[in-house]
């Protein structure tokens, strides 16, 4: 329920941008207006979502458990991410 | 209005009211579509979802059912005017519409986690609600399995499957929903940690004060955690900002971010209720979508594949109408040529004939034109490539200063500027919003489509260009893009003047493909004709009439031994209509047009299809019809014996059609939906008066570059 103090905050985090694509990674942190940022959660990217990018044009296509959403890149500048592990075929 | 602080009783003669609100893209019209059937009232101008729809039906036993089509909503922290909406509706706050009995929440089945963050939200508000668990089938095949019992436990509400578009589990939802207009409301299903409940009661409180039931206070308070701008149904709880930044101050106190509590104790609750209700099989293969998406977005296929299906969907509508258009028109005659047969020779006749007849038949001739644009247009948006659209054209969007959801809102002013101006409701920037208004007019809408039909099957011959294409086509096709291209540089131009602002980033849900249903997409186009034919009904009609008495009266001594033609003329020239349009021959004269062109222009300033219903009138041709009319504009020679309409004439006339803002429903939507009263005012006055502006511009410099190269105007 709290936020994660720098101190949790793994090492190993990145814009969403950044985020390789293909890869399932874990939302850390949303800054972006807060107006965005209310309708991103609510469209099911918050803090702890499950995300991954599945494409990279003038905007990120990314998908949130099985819903495409495409956001804008600054957006997604805004949006930090914790890569998962991948999963073992 | 009290009406929050509970469900009201509701007498047995008096019909159960439903509201329906759910995500966009969950198949929410389709299903109010298969609930209602063609029994619904859509308001004088009604978008898709936009605008209130409301329908209605019964139930075996007699009683009657009343359901609101409310817009889709994401949640209820209404980010736009859209969710606002929805939200006071649903709290009873909106003075001009009734607080539902019951709410149906329709879920998208594939995509439970984020469709429960808003029924969890509704949920609270005090009222009976049921969810309707849509798409069930697109779910099962996805490998996702819903334990509707264990669902039902878990939320506390009913819970019924449908298939909106096959028409399933409809009656079992229609009881439902009688079922639970007697049950107990439901209540928030998780607690939040008792710091953080602590910290939220004075708030709650406060909104409580206002009138608000407990439960829909707390949903409230929570909400408004992370929502920043000021919401006018709050407005009267007092003290408001002030209470609501203490709560967030004593929450960060603790350690915890206010904008995300409401999000973390929402889906911490759904991923539970989840794990114990649903089973979802690891999805590896790529889905349909997916695939298709891969061509659809590709970077160069993609916007070759939009063009492709733009130069379709146009190419279809003036193609594929025809025939139909051949039937109406031989209805029309003959029913016009009967009643006139019947009649004494005349005014009254020539009333009936020339004015009622050639007036509302030559643009009822249209209806199957219309039908198909709007049909079209329908397909695109329930298949899912509307959103493609839009993100394709985000970037285009983007280089003018508009998002690319403004790219919805001027697509569908191809059908109409009167949705697509509504359609602008779902745009959260008010700048951006603004500009795309101003220019959702530009783009050429239907009923431009019976002046440029005119003008082009008089004046442009049928060349073959390439296959599906001839010049005819081509010409249509260039005035849609004469259109969208100066609404791109007319939106660049406000948002760098009178609209300067950063352009908001683009957030997108692009929802799986699907088969439109096509019964759902018959009762929209149903409705679209509906609209056109009470348009044709009262206002072409009457201003038809007022025509046909202006071109009538004063009656003219003519010399009977004058041919037929000339008696006429004369008759035009002497009737009030004649010397009207000469006084005004001045204004229009540099534009090329004599004065009869001149009196159809003025006439068309209420609606644009009257321009071919005043030609219709004016000369007179009857039961004769279109094929006539364009014959008598090829022949027609004025007093100097050039030909009045050449093709440079026709093509600066249509110039003038693309920009001038000939519409009394566009005037009165952009000044509501602009802010309503003297603000309202202000945009719809520089609207008018810019595209009139233009109009004149081009269409005069149509005429002079056309005279300089040479063409004979």
């Amino acid at each position: 329920m709290t936020t994660p103090s720098s101190r949790e905050l793994p090492v190993c985090t990145c814009p969403l941008v950044d985020s390789e694509t293909g890869r399932q990674a874990t939302v850390v942190a949303i800054a972006c207006g807060d107006h965005d940022a209310c309708r991103l959660r609510a469209m099911g990217v918050y803090e702890g979502a499950t995300v991954s990018v599945i494409g990279k044009r003038h905007c990120l296509l990314v998908d949130v458990r099985g819903t495409r959403l495409a956001l804008g890149a600054d957006l997604a500048e805004g949006i930090t991410v914790r890569p998962q592990e991948r999963p073992k075929h | 209005m009290t009406a929050t602080a509970g469900p009201e009783r509701l007498a047995v003669t008096e019909p159960l009211r439903v509201a329906i609100i759910g995500n966009p893209n969950t198949g929410k019209t389709t299903l109010f579509n298969a609930m209602t059937g063609l029994r619904q009232r859509v308001g004088n101008f009604a978008g898709v979802t936009v605008e209130r729809v409301e329908g209605g039906y019964r139930m075996p036993d007699g009683r009657r059912v009343a359901v609101l089509d409310l817009p889709g909503s994401y949640s209820l922290s209404a980010g736009s005017p859209d969710e606002q909406v929805a939200l006071e509706v649903l709290l009873g706050r909106d003075e001009a519409h009734w607080r539902p009995h019951v709410v149906l929440v329709v879920a998208d089945a594939s995509h439970l986690e984020r469709n429960l963050f808003l029924a969890s939200q509704v949920c609270e508000l005090g009222l009976p609600v049921v969810i309707a668990l849509n798409q069930i089938d697109a779910a099962t095949e996805q490998g996702i399995q819903i334990d509707v019992p264990a669902l039902i436990h878990e939320i506390g509400v009913p819970i019924v499957p449908t298939i909106a578009s096959r028409g399933e589990g409809i009656e079992p939802l229609k009881q439902a929903i009688l079922i639970a207009a007697a049950l107990p409301v439901p209540e928030r299903r998780f607690t939040l940690p008792s710091d953080t409940a602590a910290a939220l009661a004075p708030l709650q409180e406060q909104i409580e004060r206002d009138g608000f039931s407990p439960s829909a206070a707390a949903m409230e308070a929570l909400r408004l955690l992370s929502v920043t701008r000021g919401e006018a149904h709050l407005a009267r709880v007092d003290e408001l900002p002030r209470h609501l930044e203490s709560t967030r101050d004593a929450l960060r106190a603790l350690g915890i971010a206010p904008e995300r509590v409401e999000a973390e104790a929402r889906y911490e609750w759904i991923s539970g209720v989840l794990a114990r209700s649903m089973v979802r099989r690891e999805r590896t293969l790529r889905t349909f979508s997916d695939r298709l998406d891969a061509v659809a977005l590709h970077r160069t296929g993609g916007p070759l594949l939009f063009l492709v299906v733009m130069a379709l969907v146009f190419q279809a509508v003036f193609s594929w109408a025809t025939p139909l258009q051949d039937v109406i028109e031989a209805v029309i005659a003959t029913i016009g040529g009967t009643i006139g047969g019947w009649l004494p020779a005349g005014d009254l006749r020539s009333l009936v004939v020339d004015g009622v007849f050639a007036g509302v038949g030559s643009v009822l001739v249209f209806l199957p034109q219309i039908a198909f644009l709007f049909a079209f247009i329908g397909v695109l948006e329930q298949s899912g490539y509307m959103a493609r659209a839009a993100f394709l054209m985000d970037r285009v969007m983007r280089r003018v200063g508009l998002h690319g959801k403004s790219f919805i809102p001027m697509l569908s002013g191809y059908a109409c500027a009167v949705p697509g101006i509504m359609a602008t409701r779902t745009i959260s920037d008010p700048k951006d919003r603004l500009a795309t208004i101003m220019v959702v007019p530009l783009m050429s809408c239907s009923a431009r489509l019976p002046v440029y039909t005119l003008l082009i099957g008089a004046f442009v011959p049928a060349l073959p260009l390439m296959p599906g294409l001839d010049l005819q086509g081509a010409t249509m096709l260039a005035m849609y893009l004469l259109g969208t291209v100066t609404a791109l540089a007319v939106a660049a131009l406000f948002r760098a003047t009178l609209l300067r602002g950063p352009v908001r980033p683009m957030i997108l849900e692009l929802p799986p493909y699907r088969w439109p249903s096509v019964r759902s997409l018959g009762v929209s186009v149903w409705q679209r004709c509906q609209l056109f034919l009470r348009r044709a009904g009262t206002v072409i009609l009457s201003l038809s009439i007022v025509l046909w008495a202006l071109a009538t009266y004063p009656h003219a001594t003519v010399d009977p031994t004058l041919p037929e033609a000339q008696r006429q003329e004369a008759q035009l020239g002497y009737s009030a209509l004649g010397r009207f349009g000469h006084a005004i021959e001045p204004v229009v004269r540099p534009l090329g047009y004599d004065w009869k062109i001149g009196v159809s222009i003025v006439a068309s300033f209420a609606a644009r299809e009257v321009f071919v219903s005043t030609m219709g009138t004016i000369y007179g041709v009857g039961d004769k019809e279109e094929a006539a009319l364009v014959d008598r504009l090829r022949a027609e020679r004025g007093a100097d014996g050039a030909l009045v309409y050449t093709p440079l004439i026709a093509v600066g006339l249509m110039v003038f059609y693309v920009y001038a803002l000939m519409c009394i429903s566009t005037i009165a939507v952009t000044v509501r939906e602009a802010g309503g009263g003297r603000i309202g005012w202000r945009w719809a006055a520089i609207q008018f008066g810019y595209m009139l502006a233009l109009a004149y511009g081009a269409a005069w410099l149509v005429i002079v570059v056309g005279r300089a190269m040479g063409y004979a105007a």
